[in-house]
């Protein structure tokens, strides 16, 4: 057994949750001060935040950095502003996740079924087994050239690219998953009288889908790196080669509040995924488990 | 499959199995690229033929080598400064909750998006080079980092206090290995993403290294030397994880020691998984 | 030589809360065994956390020789219940018992003689070399033994040692713990739930109800060495025993549910 075919790490959800300290003893008096607990972190949050933020206006207006190349914060989030109000911005973000979505949902509607097949299947995992762990660790973006000649420069080439990097993620949560499957459980239903197709869609389904959950949850965040790199390398539309237009056409400020935008938006994308994830598989150990990372 | 043969009759079978469709895939790709004469799709023969006299060993040391130097470089910065803020961070909540909004920003940022920045900042050496690797590998660690630092056992720590052993040697002795296992699982999930990071910095501003060997043949149309150099990247990224692997056992045999998984000589598969404790897609399975 | 005054502990940062540990007063003089009887829940680990150390108490005072304890002393040592948790499986057993002795200045050969000499008192001679995984849990509660012995201790603080072995094993360690206490002189200050472990190990014991104080204190007069079978079998043994369980078994029910209970000590 490949240590990796283990499933990912789940690369830490919130890095400030759960074990919040000791139990609470202290009766009434309980529910005001976790809010005023509350209401002190978040002003820790945004002082972390300020004071990044602070550092590199400073650094800008005292020249610690070339002004020219390193504009303060407050003008890139000026150029930010400007950039939301306008359409342009938007149809970038637009061809970005187009090309996001659709590579991912490709690749779940491949990756799942394999993954269940293999997973249910010894003879065919282990058939599979040495195709995989060479393509797994073989780094996507290599491919990058290749996807150009076959595909272009379009929505295609970049769809090609998610596809591939995104689908060993869910496939291996997937298998592994469908492998987990409480045996207790699955005998009882068998006891019962249940057909496999009930087995299936009331056991092994439910039981894999936190492992697939998380699958996608990684490969969300894969997908957009891949995005923005096939935008950045080959030149196809999206917010990537937007930055290096910019970059090209010295917009220097321009740059950076697309790069920033580049960060919300995988921001945005990583905190939904968790929120979804979070509230479809409230029941699950895991949920648990992660409400204490 | 049957269970009553000897074991190493069994493990014969399931290599076979286990091989049957990797050759099985060339030999089909053989034939078919042999017949298809697609440009896109040269012959192995001729791949091979281009990869032994490219890689054997004349462009070694002008384009394997920097790409190596580079990824490993920014690979143990990556370590050093994730193990290190991570310590900081887990053992201390009101720097982990100051930092957290920063660190979700730019753990969610995909790190190409830096290179126009990194440029910038380090000019198109190397140093911008290490810098995206950097800024894209060190998130895993560091997350990794803090949530094994937070899940020390606070047993093993009252121990230590109670026999006054000082804080530095408490951190040392046994936050650090407590939190082993979660920082190799960071670590391993950081490697990928350093060779991605090379490739894709090499791609977007050099005139050495395996990105740009890459992409430099496809745009000249050298379609066997860019399918080698593809070939390539993908042996270094098995090879570089094969390398991890082995260690990681070997560090980590305490681990798995005390988790009851060591010496379990048996066939791989579902019985050795049914030993496993049944948990949640938790961190601890990574290292089965 | 440990005296503990109006001992209160409150959890969290209320110190009007509700208290784990009130009024909490006893002394231990040097040589002595004490065991403190209670049941779960009753504030026995956060005392001994108090006495230790570990943390501070919100009122009262616990003295060692006479000085106040902020913090752990020097010459303490402390066996935790989960043997598992607090042996590190990242070494081996040998550096498990090595590992403080480094920090209190004793290097090089003192550190090795001491760590064999003190696997060997506990039996453990020639282990060295595994890991705590691979021995059974009561070599571990062995090792944890050892690594006590190995720091040469005035008083010994144990909690709970033998509550997660099976009984066997567990008289075993208790025969163990008397002849080494004998043997280095230790003073121990035994936390069990266990009525018959504390009458056998003990010369007094100390009956703790929920928030920790002591509600009886009973003396122990069966004759040393003891014996698993004779001892136990003694006439003193059974009427301590039930004097004991009388004492604790009031406080189980108060705790649990306001039960008619018959008025007894409080």
């Amino acid at each position: 057994m490949g240590a990796d075919t283990a499933p990912a790490v789940p690369a830490g959800a919130a890095l400030v949750s759960g074990r919040a300290g000791a139990p609470a003893r202290g009766g009434r008096a309980g529910p005001v001060r976790a809010r005023a607990r509350r209401w002190r972190e978040l002003g820790v949050r945004v002082g972390g935040v300020l004071a990044v933020l602070a550092a590199f206006e400073l650094c800008s207006r005292l020249g610690v950095l070339p002004r020219q190349w390193f504009p303060p914060v407050s003008e890139i989030y000026v150029e930010l502003f400007r950039l939301a109000f306008g359409r342009p911005l938007w149809v970038e973000i637009g061809r970005t996740l187009s090309g996001w979505a659709i590579g991912l949902g490709l690749a779940t509607l491949l990756a799942v079924p394999a993954g269940v097949l293999l997973g249910s299947s010894r003879i065919a995992y282990h058939l599979s087994r040495t195709v995989i762990e060479f393509f797994r660790p073989v780094p996507s973006v290599a491919l990058i050239p290749l996807a150009v000649l076959v595909y272009g420069t379009g929505l295609d080439m970049k769809v090609f690219l998610i596809v591939f990097v995104t689908f060993w993620p869910v496939l291996m949560q997937t298998i592994y998953g469908v492998q987990d499957v409480d045996p207790v459980a699955k005998d009882t239903a068998r006891c019962y009288g249940l057909p496999p197709t009930a087995v299936f869609r009331l056991i092994t389904l439910p039981s894999a889908a936190p492992y697939i959950a998380t699958g996608l949850r990684l490969s969300s965040s894969v997908a957009l790196v891949l995005a923005v790199t096939a935008e950045l390398v080959a030149g196809s539309p999206g917010l990537g080669q937007a930055i290096v237009v910019a970059q090209s056409n010295a917009l220097i400020t321009r740059m950076y509040a697309l790069i920033i935008v580049t960060g919300l938006v995988g921001w945005g994308l990583n905190s939904a995924f968790q929120a979804v994830e979070g509230r479809l598989l409230r029941w699950h150990p895991s949920q648990r488990q992660e409400v204490a990372r | 499959m049957s269970t009553e043969r000897s074991p190493a009759l069994r493990r014969a079978g399931l290599v076979a199995l286990e091989l049957c469709v990797p050759v099985l895939l060339l030999v089909g790709y053989g034939l078919w690229s042999h017949r298809a004469l697609d440009f896109y799709f040269p012959p192995l023969g001729e791949i091979a033929e281009v990869f032994g006299r490219l890689w054997l060993f004349d462009r070694v040391p002008g384009d394997l080598l920097p790409s190596l130097v580079r990824m490993l470089a920014g690979y143990a910065l990556s370590v050093v400064l994730g193990v290190g803020a991570g310590l900081l961070l887990g053992l201390s909540r009101l720097l982990r909750t100051a930092a957290e909004p920063v660190v979700e920003f730019l753990r969610a940022l995909p790190a190409p998006a830096l290179i126009p920045f990194a440029l910038l900042l380090f000019g198109a050496g190397d140093g911008a080079k290490v810098f995206v690797i950097v800024l894209g590998a060190v998130w895993p660690i560091l997350l990794n980092t803090i949530d094994g630092v937070r899940g020390v056992d606070a047993q093993q720590l009252d121990m230590a206090r109670a026999y006054r052993v000082p804080f530095a040697a408490r951190v040392l002795h046994i936050v650090l290995p407590a939190a082993s296992p979660r920082i190799f699982a960071g670590m391993r999930t950081s490697l990928a993403i350093a060779i991605i990071l090379m490739v894709v910095s090499e791609m977007v501003a050099s005139s050495n290294g395996l990105g740009y060997f890459v992409l430099e043949s496809q745009r000249s149309f050298a379609i066997p030397e860019m399918w080698t150099g593809i070939i390539l990247l993908g042996v270094l990224g098995y090879a570089l994880n094969w390398v991890f692997l082995r260690v990681e056992r070997r560090a980590l045999f305490w681990h798995r020691g005390a988790r009851g998984r060591l010496g379990t000589a048996g066939p791989p598969g579902r019985r050795g998984r049914a030993a496993r404790p049944r948990s949640a897609p938790s961190p601890e399975v990574t290292d089965a | 030589m440990l005296d503990v005054l109006g001992l209160r502990k409150v959890h969290g940062p209320d110190p009007d809360g509700p208290p784990a540990v009130a009024d909490l007063d006893f002394s231990v003089a040097a040589g002595e065994f004490v065991a403190i009887l209670g049941s779960s829940g009753c504030g026995k680990t956060t005392m001994l956390r108090c006495l230790s150390g570990l943390v501070p108490p919100t009122a009262g005072e616990v003295l060692l020789h006479g000085a106040p304890v902020t913090g752990p002393p020097k010459d303490m040592a402390f066996v935790f219940q989960d043997y598992s948790r607090s042996l590190l499986p990242w070494m081996t057993v040998r550096r498990n018992v090595a590992f403080p002795l480094r920090y209190q200045g004793v290097t090089g050969p003192a550190a090795r003689t001491a760590t064999e000499e003190a696997l060997a008192a506990v039996g453990l001679a020639g282990r060295g070399d595994r890991f705590p995984w691979q021995l059974s849990g009561g070599m571990q509660q062995r090792v944890a033994i050892a690594r006590a012995l190995a720091y040469r201790p005035k008083l010994l603080l144990m909690d709970e040692p033998f509550a997660s072995v099976d009984a066997q094993t567990r008289a075993g360690l208790e025969d163990l713990l008397l002849e080494v206490r004998e043997r280095y002189d230790i003073t121990v200050v035994f936390v069990t739930h266990d009525i018959d472990e504390a009458v056998y190990l003990a010369d007094r014991v100390l009956v703790l109800r929920p928030p920790a104080h002591v509600s009886l204190a009973v003396d122990v007069d069966l004759p040393r060495p003891r014996h698993q079978v004779d001892t136990k079998r003694l006439p003193e043994f059974g009427r301590l025993r039930a004097e004991l369980f009388a004492a604790l078994d009031g406080g189980g029910r108060d705790a649990a549910a306001p039960a008619p209970s018959p008025a007894d000590a409080g």
